[in-house]
């Protein structure tokens, strides 16, 4: 089948140069689905066939992307035999690229990541531009495959076989210095000279390449393998079969001809893609690319007019300090706001406690740092909101001081201000009640620490008008945050499914199970840390106020047991204090703290790690199944995708809905139930569990009750 | 086109002695903070703005036309031009004027004008011989030429010239400005007791008047670690007395003068900032300004008496159809030096200076003493030079508007032998 490419253009620059350009219509991205790849064999053909060419450059007319990376879309439709075949079609096809007598060069601006990576590993010489967009890296691992286009085996032969692994384990993507550096890229130019600089290059003898003959070999891939290997369990807790599996292959594949290398490749793809986890994986993934792109049904588009692009922030303490730093590096001007010079102070310290190790680390330039401290603008008393189009409330969680901020700041904005808070716990269609114009009242809920959270709350009081929901939806989007969005209800999504599970833990501690034994339990289930060690993060204090919060609001859920409070009352809280459920010594490791151990009278054994890991997912379970009964979101995969981002929840499980669904709603139910019967009947199943059951339905399987966002 | 300015509110750093508090704040930063801090407060949209002119003496090298450099760092954008003027200590007022003129010839309604000064900042200069040796070193070609250029050079080669000091020294004549206030203080009669007696009332007043002061000041946060701030004008000496004064020696004439550091200005850093509009556009915006600019002269003088300045400025307005002195509620004559100040005030009321010098049939007048630099002045604030006529234009109109009154006057002196007179008017 031969198509006329649409997606590839082929242009011939003074006679001898090819310069093969990626730019599919009507899109910002490149990536390779099986059209282009077509296209692309079709062009390499021709130009083997004809032969006259001196030189062939491979490039791409979009702004910020090179090329992407394979379609994946088009990937997550095929069965096993489907994702052999398009493996060995773009092998095949960037095999053809690398066999071209004629020299080749990519010359690369933009996204560089995966198959993009992989066709310009396949080309001579690698020109990448200096631009900040440019990012270059095979992050297959992360999606829970391998990269699989020959990836895993030129990369190696290019750089050497430690450092292809950590690239490849290590799913990075690297800027085009760092890249440089580790000898992926030859040069380094300004994004308008990099063709040019390419077909310089081409011009001269090819660069020499190190042999890697110490590291390249079956004795060192064989130490490498079984070293790294035990890392790799330990970090991934065997849960992510991707990784141990590029492993093997990048081994393999260096004291091996590159034909088998590109055989194992494909056979580990089709291995990995046939995995629950890389479902899981890719599901995230596109729920990332979903977030990010986001409009609430029933809401308008934002045009640039309506865009925030001034914000205030009430509060300078940790979450305001952390809210005005991201969003002044997203180049925003901030007025941050708190009520003297000492709190302002605190505040613009802990703010370069931000910046500086971006300084440190090459992150950012000094004068990124400088404008982003300068965007700031710190007062201690009340100034005009009236260039301000978003106000973020961050201050104490004490319903009375909000509603006195809001009313002052209603005075001192314009009526279409966006109000909006940060609170974790209060209701935030209380707090519109406070204010002339409650329809631009909305919840922004960021997460700690704001600058590692991509995940963010967008609550929606009663009162919230529909283009407040769109405009704070869009101003989550445009700081690179994840909006995920809730209605107004007692913890909003995260820390609504969060607490049963972290007060469950408190309540196996209680009884009598140690420290380590819960957290372990946890871990093994894939949470990226134990509960308790989780509560000494976020602080006793504020987990127990959290707690006591929401059994306000749903007394027979939670059976917050003593030992949190007394911990609280005696100033063990967590790592902030030095101690918590473990100690924090000043050099170190912590360790379960004995203090707090004391406290709990074990009266009979402790329960088995089976059953603890089985009370505490299916606490999360409950309460997630809960949210969606309720209709504080669209979909499940609102909760899953909120879970996952805001908590860690283990991505390969697909979130605490997907869990659920892996297990059957039959299961789910009957194992509530025995908890209920056993332990307490806070653990009596949801009503949606019991439908679902009856029916033998799934989360996912259909439409479910649990209304959308009610935008009108 | 006639237009008036009014000063709509104004904002600046505390004045801090070079060395301490803001000296690793540059000339720029201070800029920085103000014009944001002023148009925060304000809640004048930056884009609003139709011209930045701000004040500098000694602009820093690493931010040439520092008003640029300062507007794009406060978030003004960037199709909003900027520009840097220099009259010496009437820096700060030349902008505030600059803005007028500019309004009256069309080119704008919302201006963004101040000063700023980072004396702290000012350079050490390399003399002529060695930067020959080190431009010698660096065309050397050859490692022998290089170890050759690098042995030429002597100790004499690296003792500075202090950029400080250059700066206050008049080329013109070839005075330094303390020589030449030894001069009108000489030739007015005033003793040294005097001076210091001057110099004691201002850091009585600028102590008894640090909460009014607090009202103009916006706190500046203080690098590496943005834990510790500024917010007090740091050369004011509530303890400061005649004994104490008495002490120092004179710094320009060892043996007979009476300049002293403790009757002169301080050498400070600091900015100013103030948002002005002309009239027209304040009433447009329902804007109530602290005040209007009514009249203003520039007059030059001989720059060996550059200190008597005020006086021919303030004759140039007052012939121009400014009011007459005794009709300002509050004076703010910058204290350049106790012993120019206190020479301005003789010359204003001696009816042979006023007839001779000036061409007046009668003297200038008397200024009251409390309507004389009410909160202090530059002796116990300092004197950022760029910055200084922007502060007492703030200072003058927040002192008007607490007296209730009508009419202040805002005068300084200018190294090169020139004056600034503004005449304010309450809104």
């Amino acid at each position: 089948m031969t198509t006329a490419p649409t997606n590839i253009r082929k242009e011939r620059h003074d006679g001898d140069t090819i310069v093969v350009t990626f730019d599919k219509p009507e899109s910002t991205a490149n990536t390779f689905d099986r059209q282009t790849l077509t296209e692309l064999e079709a062009i390499v053909d021709e130009i083997a066939d004809d032969g006259s060419a001196k030189a062939v450059v491979f490039t791409s007319a979009k702004s910020s992307i090179f090329v992407a990376g394979a379609d994946l879309v088009e990937l997550s439709k095929l069965g096993q035999d489907g994702i052999r075949e398009i493996g060995e079609f773009g092998q095949r096809v960037f095999g053809k690229v690398a066999d071209l007598r004629v020299p080749t060069a990519a010359a690369i601006h933009g996204a560089c990541l995966g198959g993009g990576l992989e066709l310009a590993l396949a080309c001579d010489v690698r020109v990448a531009s200096d631009d900040r967009a440019t990012k270059i890296g095979l992050p297959e691992c992360n999606l829970g495959i391998l990269p699989a286009w020959g990836g895993s085996t030129r990369l190696p032969r290019l750089i050497g076989l430690p450092k292809a692994l950590d690239a490849i384990l290590g799913a990075k993507q690297l800027a085009s210095r760092q890249a440089k550096k580790l000898g992926v890229v030859d040069a380094v130019v300004p994004k308008e000279h990099v063709v040019r600089e390419a077909r310089r290059m081409l011009a001269k003898p090819l660069p020499k390449r190190p042999s890697h003959a110490l590291t390249n070999n079956p004795l060192v891939a064989s130490v490498v393998r079984s070293k790294v290997g035990k890392t790799l369990a330990r970090k991934t807790g065997g849960h992510y079969p991707a990784f141990p599996r590029a492993l093997e292959v990048v081994t393999r594949g260096v004291s091996t001809s590159v034909e088998r290398s590109l055989a194992n490749e494909v056979d580990a793809l089709t291995e990995l893609t046939q995995t629950e986890v890389c479902r899981h994986l890719v599901g995230i993934f596109f729920l990332q690319e979903r977030a990010k792109r986001y409009r609430v049904p029933g809401t308008p588009e934002i045009g640039p007019e309506r865009k925030i692009d001034s914000v205030a922030v009430v509060g300078a303490g940790v979450m305001g300090a952390g809210i005005a730093q991201w969003v002044a590096s997203k180049e925003m001007p901030v007025i941050l706001r708190d009520v003297s010079r000492e709190q302002l102070a605190k505040g613009l310290a802990a703010i370069e406690g931000l910046i500086e190790p971006l300084v440190k680390r090459r992150k950012i330039s000094k004068i990124d740092a400088r404008a982003i401290r300068e965007r700031i603008v710190p007062v201690a008393h009340d100034v005009p909101l009236v260039n301000t189009d978003l106000v973020i409330e961050a201050a104490v969680e004490r319903m009375d001081v909000k509603r006195d901020i809001f009313a002052r700041l209603a005075e001192l904005s314009r009526d279409d201000t966006i109000l909006a808070t940060n609170t974790s716990a209060l209701s935030v269609s209380e707090l519109a009640e406070s204010v002339p114009h409650p329809e631009r009242v909305i919840g922004i809920h960021f997460f700690n620490p704001v600058a590692r959270m991509q995940l963010v709350e967008v609550v929606v009081a009663r009162q919230s008008s529909p283009e407040t929901i769109a405009r704070a939806v869009s101003f989550v989007q445009a700081i690179g945050k994840m909006p995920v969005v809730v209605k107004d209800s007692p913890g909003f999504v995260v820390n609504r499914v969060l607490t049963p599970y972290l007060v469950e833990a408190g309540r196996l501690f209680a009884e009598g199970a140690s420290v380590e034994a819960i957290d372990r339990a946890m871990k093994r289930f894939g949470m990226p840390m134990g509960p308790l060690r989780l509560i000494d993060e976020v602080g006793g204090d504020v987990a127990g106020h959290v707690a006591r919060h929401q059994k306000e609001h749903f007394p027979d859920r939670l059976e917050i047991p003593e030992v949190l409070t007394r911990m609280a009352d005696e100033g063990l809280l967590g790592k902030k204090s030095g101690a918590g459920f473990y100690v924090y010594p000043d050099k170190g490791r912590s360790k379960p703290n004995e203090r707090v151990a004391a406290m709990v009278s074990a009266g009979g054994p402790a329960p088995d790690a089976e059953t603890m890991t089985k009370r505490m997912a299916l606490a999360m379970v409950n309460e997630a199944a809960r949210c969606l009964e309720e209709g504080l979101v669209e979909a499940p995969e609102d909760i899953d995708f909120a879970m996952i981002m805001g908590t860690g929840f283990a991505p390969f499980r697909g979130g605490p809905l997907r869990y659920a669904d892996a297990l059957g709603a039959e299961r789910v139910v009957e194992d509530l139930r025995a908890l209920a019967s056993d332990v307490g009947p806070r653990f009596e199943p949801a009503e949606i569990l019991l439908t679902m059951s009856r029916e033998g339905k799934s989360f996912y399987s259909a439409a479910l009750p649990g209304a959308a966002i009610d935008a009108a | 086109m006639s237009e008036r300015l009014v000063i709509v509110d104004g904002v600046r750093t505390p004045f801090t002695k070079m060395g301490t508090d803001l000296a690793r704040v540059g000339a720029a930063d201070l800029a920085q903070v103000v014009m944001q801090a002023v148009l925060t407060r304000t809640g004048v949209d930056p884009a609003a703005v139709d011209h930045v002119v701000f004040g500098c003496v000694g602009q820093p090298v690493d931010a040439m036309n520092v008003a640029r450099v300062a507007a794009l760092r406060a978030g003004i954008p960037e199709r909003v031009p900027a520009v840097t003027v220099h009259r010496n200590c009437a820096s700060g007022m030349e902008a505030i004027t600059q803005a007028h003129e500019k309004a009256c010839a069309g080119r704008g309604e919302v201006f963004l004008v101040g000063g700023t000064e980072s004396m702290s900042g000012y350079p050490l200069i390399y003399n002529e011989s060695a930067k020959k040796k080190f431009m010698g070193l660096a065309g050397a070609k050859t490692a022998g030429a290089r170890v050759a250029t690098l042995l030429s050079f002597r100790f004499g080669d690296f003792s500075p010239i202090i950029g400080l000091k250059e700066g206050l020294t008049d080329s013109a004549c070839g005075l330094n400005m303390g020589e030449t206030a030894e001069l009108v203080g000489r030739e007015a009669h005033l003793d040294r007791e005097e001076m210091d007696r001057f110099a004691l009332a201002s850091h009585q007043k600028a102590a008894a008047g640090r909460e009014h002061l607090a009202e103009e000041i916006v706190p500046v946060y203080l690098p590496p670690k943005y834990e510790r701030w500024a917010d007090r004008d740091n050369g004011v000496r509530e303890k400061q007395s005649m004994e104490a004064l008495a002490k120092l020696r004179p710094v320009f004439e060892r043996k007979t003068g009476a300049v002293t550091a403790g009757n002169a200005s301080q050498v400070t850093d600091g900015a100013v900032a103030l948002l002005v509009m002309t009239e027209s556009r304040a009433v447009r915006e329902g804007v109530t300004p602290l005040g209007v600019l009514e009249r203003y002269a520039y007059s030059g003088c001989d720059p060996k008496r550059m200190g008597l300045g005020p006086v021919y400025a303030i004759a140039r307005a007052q012939q121009e159809g400014a009011p007459r002195l005794d009709e300002a509620d509050v004076v703010e004559i910058n204290e350049a030096f106790a012993a120019q100040v206190l020479a301005v005030l003789a010359a204003m009321r001696d009816p042979k200076f006023c007839r001779e010098e000036l061409g007046l049939d009668d003297t200038l007048g008397e200024i009251p003493d409390d309507r004389l630099n009410p909160n202090g002045g530059a002796i116990a604030l300092g004197h950022p030079v760029g910055a200084s006529g922007a502060r007492l234009v703030l200072t003058a109109l927040k002192e008007l508007r607490r007296r209730n009154g009508k009419r202040a006057l805002a005068s300084l002196c200018v190294g090169g032998g020139q004056g600034a007179a503004l005449w304010l008017e309450a809104a």
